[in-house]
Formats: C-alpha cells, structure tokens, sequence
C-alpha cells in the first residue's frame, strides 16, 4: 500500500484535534486514535510502492516506513505520557500533524517540494511553542522559532531551486554548488538547534511544553535533514567537486554542537534545558553527516537519525514524568526522585545506556562511521567517543535521584501500585432459596460491573505509574533501535524509489565529475579530497585539486 | 517579458510594501492576501484552475487566521522609514531580480518571478532582523518563504500540482503560526516583543517553565481565549445556588410539544 492512507489520516486526526481543542479529553482521544491508527497503517507502506499524485511522486521505502512506524508509536506513547502528566494542550494534534508532515516530506521525491513541505510542518510546532494564555515570553519564543523556520526554510529552497536545472557552463563553478551546499546545510543546523544556531532552540525549550520538544526539536528537524541527505547524495556529491572548505565548515559546526552540546547539558540545573542541549549534542552527529561525502555516510546516518529521535523521545518523556511526579523540573530540588518513582529509575538507566552506547552497539557504530567519513582521524575518534562524556549528565540525575527524598520529591506522587477501595457487599434480603439464589446471580454480575466501573479510578490513581511504564517502554523501543533490531540496519541501506528524472545538475556535469556506483543505486559518488578518489585532471576540467578536506 | 505577469509581480510587490510599511492591522492583513494571492500567478505558464484555486483558498485561509489572530489589537509598530523607502527597497530587489535573472544559468521561468522573488525578501529584511513587533516579524516570515517560492518558479519548471498545494500548506501553517503568537502577544499585552528581547540578552529564568496545574491552566486558558463581547451582548451570570436554601418550589408543567398527526407526511 502506499503512504497515502497514512497521511490522509495523520491531516484528518491532527486537524479534528486541534478543532475541538476546547475540550481537551476529546481532542487527546482523536490524537491518541489517530497516532493507533497511523502506526497500523504505516506497516502497510509497501518498500516500492510509488504513487504518482499532482506530478509529484511519493515514494516509499524500508526507512520510511520504520521511520512512520516509529514515529506514530513515540508520539503516541508521548501522548500518554503527558494524559498521565500535565495533560497539555493542543499537543496531541500537533503531534499527528507533525508526524505526518515529516513522512510527507521523505515521501516526496523532490527535494524543492520536500524542503516546503518538511517547513509546513514545523510551522505546526509554534502552535505548542506559543499556547494562548502563556506569557508574553511564550510569544517571544514563538516568534523566534517562526523566524529560524522561515530563515532555514528560505536557504534549503533557495539551494534546492539553483542547481535543480540545467547549469550549462555554471556547473563548472564548484563555488556554485558550494554555496547551494553550504545553504542547506545551514538550514539543516538552524533546524536542529545545533551551535551556535542554538539560541531560538534553547529559547524553545524555555517555553514550550516538555512533551512537544521531541517533535519541535527532533523529529520535524531529523526529516529535513534526511531530505538534506538525499539531496545532497543526489545533486552535489556526485560531481566531485573541490568544496572542502564548505564541508570542512560544517563538519566543525557538528563537531562543536556534539562537544558543547554536552558540555552545557552538563552545567544545567533544569531538565528541559538538560533535555534541550542534549538534543543539540546528538544533532551535531547529524550535521556531521551532511559534511561526508561518501556513499559510506548513507546506512550511518539513516541509523543515526532513528536512534536520534526515539532516544531523545524517550529522554524528553523522562523528563516530562519526573516533573509530573515531583512538581518540579529543578535538579537540585529531585532528591530522592528514584526511590520514589522506581520505574522511572530503571528507564533512565535504560535511555542512558542507549544513548552512551558501547562499541559493537549499531548506534555507536553509526556515530563511529559519520565521524570518520567527515572528520580528520584524531578528531574523528574524539568525537565519536565524546558522548561518553554524558555519563556525568545522567550520573548527575541518578545521583540525586538515590539522595533522601526531598520534600517536593515527598510531596509529589510514587509510581506504586495503588488500588480504588472495593464497594461495600450488597446484603442478601431474599426469603426463600430461589430468591436468594436470584439475588447471588444479579450480585455476582452486579459486582463485575463494579470492578468495571473502578477501572477509570484504577487509571486515575495509578497514572504516575502508567505514565513511568510509557517511559520504560519509549526506552525500550530506543535500545530495540540503538542495538540494529527492528530491521534497522536493512532499512538504513535502503533506497527510496526514485522517479522520473528531471532536469538537474546531472544533465549538465561538469566534465571533472567522474562516476562512480555508490551505495545507492542510481545515485553516484566520487571521494573528494587528494588521493583518494580520481584527480581531477580525469576530465580535464583544470580546476585546483581541494586540499585539507574533512575526509581525508 | 509577459506584462500580464509583470503588472501582477508588480502588484505583488505593493502588497508586500503595504504588509511592511502600515502600522494599521487592517492594512497589513491586506496587503498579506495580496502577497499570498498574486504569488501564485506570477509564473509562465499560470497554474491550472484547481491549483490556482487551492493556492488561493490557502491564501484566504492562511489570512483568515491572521485576522482572528489580530482581533482587538492595536496598531503595529510599522516601519519607521515609510512606505517611501520601502517601496525604493522593493524596487532595487525587483531590478536585481530582473538583471539577475537566472542567476548564471539559463532560467526556466519568468524573470518577473525572480523580480518579485528578490523584492519581497529585500522587504522581509528589516521585519525579521530588527523587527520587535511580533505581527512584524510574522509578516517578515510570510515575505522571505513567499519571496523564496518565487525565486524557485523563476529558476526551475513551472510548479506541479503537487508543488502548489504543498505552497498553500505552507501558506495556511504561515498563517496559523502568526496568528497563533499575534494571538498570545495580545493576551500578554501587546505586540510589542520587547520584554521577550530584553530577556533574551539577560540571565535565562531558572525554571523552563512554570508547571500548573491543568484545571487552572485550562481556566487560565479560558479566561484569555474569552473573545470579549459588548455589554448589550453579554449575558447575565448565572446565579450561584446556595446549597443551604430551601430547594425551589416546582413550577407549572412545562406544555407538551404536540405530536404530529399519524399519517402520510404531505
């Protein structure tokens, strides 16, 4: 099946939830079904399924629908996590809808059309960014994430449009497709609130709700960095063109975010902020792949962007849980949160492990090969091995977490087990055996409506504890990811279906560009950088050889 | 060069000087739905009549939001300059584009696309750089992606089908998110992001943000989403029973609806 029924369903689901917002049980059911209902039919997306709507083609793939199965599932279990929480508005809806704007995105084959659909889609986050009856301050974030949505949006088709055609004696410019190049990646670095286009991010996480940041911050991000991706595999790396120095920018963007990412996570005291940066940190990986011309980079980074948004998901649902549970986000305040709230303990350990990873772990295999691909050796390796370093963030929170409860830790909610109290019995007034045999019977089945009756109040009273099994679960499924299962790895190497070919920078290569088989098929790499791939006297193009590359 | 296409680049042009250089909101809006209705005719060939359509219900809609947003709300800031040199502005961009046009290579569109393409994005400039008046800054937004959209119809193939009813998504997602902060800077007081600016360049709050409760979150909510009404509109509050009084006595039995004859209905 095509991935049509799964859009059709994220629009109307996302919309009718945000229409009836003023009844907020309503608007949260429609999502939650919405979310149920796109994670059966993205199982249905059929790998070479193509259909051709409005001239436009949307294609599936492996990667796309394990990127659509996973996404309704997080946003689903991020659903339940906030009914158990703070239950915030609008957020449900716009979880549908953003989920379907990023499936949308991938699914079309050309990039142009991609980049405005992947900004559509973003757009719907500034509706949780700034809910109406925040702070003046909520409208100041708001204004500053449409105004980075807009400025990366503005870049990515700017870069998309100029070298989406025939360039006839342009294409022997490198500094063309360098500067088209270095636009989209930009674009793609605002997105991702890496450093240093990290302000309107931090901002973000300032006033948007803790339940909406894996959506506004990862998922909406990771889509158009994976449209990035392809366009990149598509319309620049091919042509070998001498643009290290564009690439050698943005590997330095990503290795800073990843390494000041960290660090700043590190020094925060409140768990949305710590959350914030760390998304930061684990989008430097991302920006890294951008800068690696490789076909080597592809299966990495399709496997790092997975394990990117369901782990910093399942961070974010942490976060948002232990702030139900406790009444605070404040670090110094949580003492003695793990004691209190167990299963919660247990996932943070579980989200840790996934996101420190160990060597042979797909995840940390994955970063080990984008750093390689795009930075110099020694660099590489650090970097790579530099979220390590994060076991001082989450040694932090455990570390508090085993402290003698404090008291907004004592005065919030365990996730213990709790059960309604029972009805009294009914007492037996029939006189004869046969009535009181009638009356036992109508008791019994009156009383297995009782015990139907006390499940809302079951829910109710335990919903710290369900809202914790949300969070175990969202971590579980990031370890499933982080370790290869779920087909990861086969999706990762998988290649979109690509249709007809249009007009674009292959009709006019430059005669330097020497072709190469890739990992993709129809798409064609060359290495760049001295001695490693061929020179650039191949075709005779006279154009200097780059030197200093990030890959080499 | 098409001068039907001109005339409406040019139009489109104007549209984007009124949005920028009003202070009133009323003005802004208008010249919001002009920038979003005449940019989807300014290509060669024009988009077929379903795509022309959808781009100009998404233009509706997209304006529609933004005056729900805008309701109740004072004047913008507006440009400080004038529509004088905003409009000298938008020229120099529209002479760019034109002179530019292609930009090195052979373009598959119309220059008048990139003309207006350069201008509204030399428009959106000021709004999105300087900009403290959150309508301002949403109106820079609407410029810069709209002016982008242009430049790519004067570079590449005429849009898709497709290509068009993703724009009138992005146009209506504009729409809505403008509304949405225009909305919430009313509530908090004003257009004005001052505050917001003053606090970005000062020590972050400790706390991301204040966790309430949902009850009074919803009530908050509530009493800010409360459109307000005219006082020969308002209703009388309802009063408060007080659970100690006497209950009241029955009334006289409400009548009976009469039913219907049974019978072939006429």
């Amino acid at each position: 099946m095509s991935v049509v029924p799964f859009l059709l369903v994220a629009a109307a689901t996302g919309t009718a939830s945000l229409l009836v917002r003023a009844s907020r049980s309503w608007s949260t059911a429609i999502a939650l079904v919405g979310l149920v209902a796109m994670a059966v039919l993205a199982t249905t997306i059929g790998p070479t399924t193509s259909v051709r709507l409005g001239g436009a083609n949307l294609a599936g793939s492996d990667w796309l629908r394990l990127f659509a199965i996973l996404g309704s599932l997080v946003g689903a279990l991020l659903v339940i996590v906030d009914l158990a929480t703070v239950h915030e508005p609008d957020v449900p809806g716009v979880i549908a809808l953003g989920i379907g704007a990023a499936v949308l995105a991938l699914a079309i084959d050309d990039p142009g059309a991609a980049v405005i659909t992947a900004t559509a889609g973003g757009l719907a986050g500034v509706l949780v960014a700034a809910p109406l009856g925040a702070a003046a301050r909520a409208a100041f974030v708001g204004s500053r994430e449409l105004r980075a949505l807009a400025v990366a949006g503005a870049l990515a088709i700017g870069a998309t449009a100029w070298i989406a055609r025939p360039l006839g004696d342009l294409s022997r410019v490198p500094e063309v497709f360098g500067l088209a190049y270095l636009a989209f990646a930009a674009a793609v670095a605002i997105r991702l609130g890496a450093i240093p286009f990290h302000l309107w991010a931090a901002r973000v996480a300032d006033a948007a709700p803790g339940i909406g940041l894996p959506l506004l911050m990862a998922w909406g991000p990771a889509a158009f960095a994976a449209v990035a991706l392809v366009w990149i595999d598509r319309s620049v790396a091919p042509l070998a063109l001498p643009i290290d120095g564009e690439r050698s920018l943005v590997a330095t963007i990503g290795a800073l975010s990843v390494v000041l990412g960290l660090l700043a996570a590190a020094i925060q005291d409140d768990l949305e902020h710590v959350v914030g940066y760390t998304i930061a940190a684990d989008a430097g990986f991302v920006v890294l792949a951008l800068a690696g011309f490789d076909p080597a980079v592809w299966a990495p980074s399709r496997t790092w962007l997975l394990v990117f948004v369901v782990a910093r998901s399942a961070f974010a649902a942490w976060a948002v849980a232990i702030a139900g549970a406790s009444g605070t986000r404040r670090i110094p305040e949580l003492d003695g949160w793990a004691r209190r709230t167990p299963v919660l303990a247990v996932a943070l350990v579980a989200i840790a492990a996934v996101s420190i990873g160990w060597p042979g772990l797909a995840a940390w295999d994955a970063r080990a090969a984008i750093a390689a691909v795009a930075l110099p050796d020694p660099i590489a390796g650090l970097v790579a091995a530099a979220p390590v370093a994060a076991i001082v963030i989450y040694g932090r929170l455990i570390r508090t977490g085993l402290r003698r409860a404090g008291a907004a830790v004592r005065a919030g909610r365990s996730d213990a087990p709790a059960w309604p109290s029972p009805l009294p019995r009914r007492p037996i007034v029939g006189r004869g055996t046969f009535e009181r045999t009638i009356e036992r019977i109508s008791h019994a089945l009156a009383g297995t409506l009782d015990v139907l009756w006390t499940v809302p109040a079951g829910i109710r009273l335990n919903r710290t504890l369900l809202g914790s099994v949300a969070v175990l679960v969202l971590a579980g499924l990031g370890g499933a990811v982080a370790a290869g299962g779920l087909g990861v790895p086969e999706a990762a190497r998988a290649v979109p279906v690509l249709g007809e070919p249009g007009p674009g920078p292959e009709a006019s290569g430059p005669p330097s560009a020497t072709i190469e088989p890739g990992a993709t098929p129809g798409f064609s790499f060359s290495p760049v950088g001295p001695g490693q791939g061929p020179s650039q006297d191949a075709g005779g193009s006279g154009e200097p050889e780059g030197s200093g590359g990030t890959g080499d | 060069m098409n001068p039907t296409v001109a005339a409406l680049a040019v139009a489109t042009l104007a549209g984007g000087v009124l949005a920028v250089s009003s202070r009133d909101v009323r003005s802004v809006v208008l010249g919001l739905l002009i920038v979003l209705a005449g940019a989807p005719l300014v290509a060669d060939p024009w988009p077929g009549p379903l795509a022309a359509l959808v781009r100009i219900a998404g233009a509706l809609l997209a304006v529609r939001l933004i005056v729900v947003g805008v309701r109740g709300l004072g004047p913008t800031a507006g440009s400080r300059i004038g529509w004088p040199a905003a409009s000298v502005l938008a020229a120099a961009g529209l002479v760019a584009g034109v002179a530019s046009h292609g930009l090195g290579a052979t373009a598959l569109g119309p220059a008048a696309a990139q003309a207006a393409g350069f201008g509204l994005i030399v428009l959106a400039l000021a709004p999105l750089v300087i900009g403290r008046d959150v309508l301002r800054l949403g109106v820079g937004a609407v410029l810069l992606l709209s002016g982008a959209q242009l430049v790519r119809v004067a570079l590449d193939p005429a849009p898709t089908d497709a290509d068009q009813l993703v724009a009138a998504l992005l146009a209506v997602g504009l729409g809505g998110a403008v509304a949405v902060i225009v909305a919430a800077a009313g509530a908090a007081g004003g257009l004005d992001a001052g505050g917001g600016l003053a606090g970005d360049r000062g020590p972050r709050p400790p706390d991301a943000h204040r966790i309430e409760r949902p009850a009074a979150r919803r009530q908050a909510a509530d009493a800010v989403v409360e459109a307000p009404v005219s006082p020969a509109r308002r209703r009388a509050p309802k009063p408060i029973e007080d659970p100690g009084a006497p209950p009241r006595p029955p009334g006289p039995p409400r009548p009976r609806r009469p039913r219907p004859a049974p019978g072939p209905r006429p």
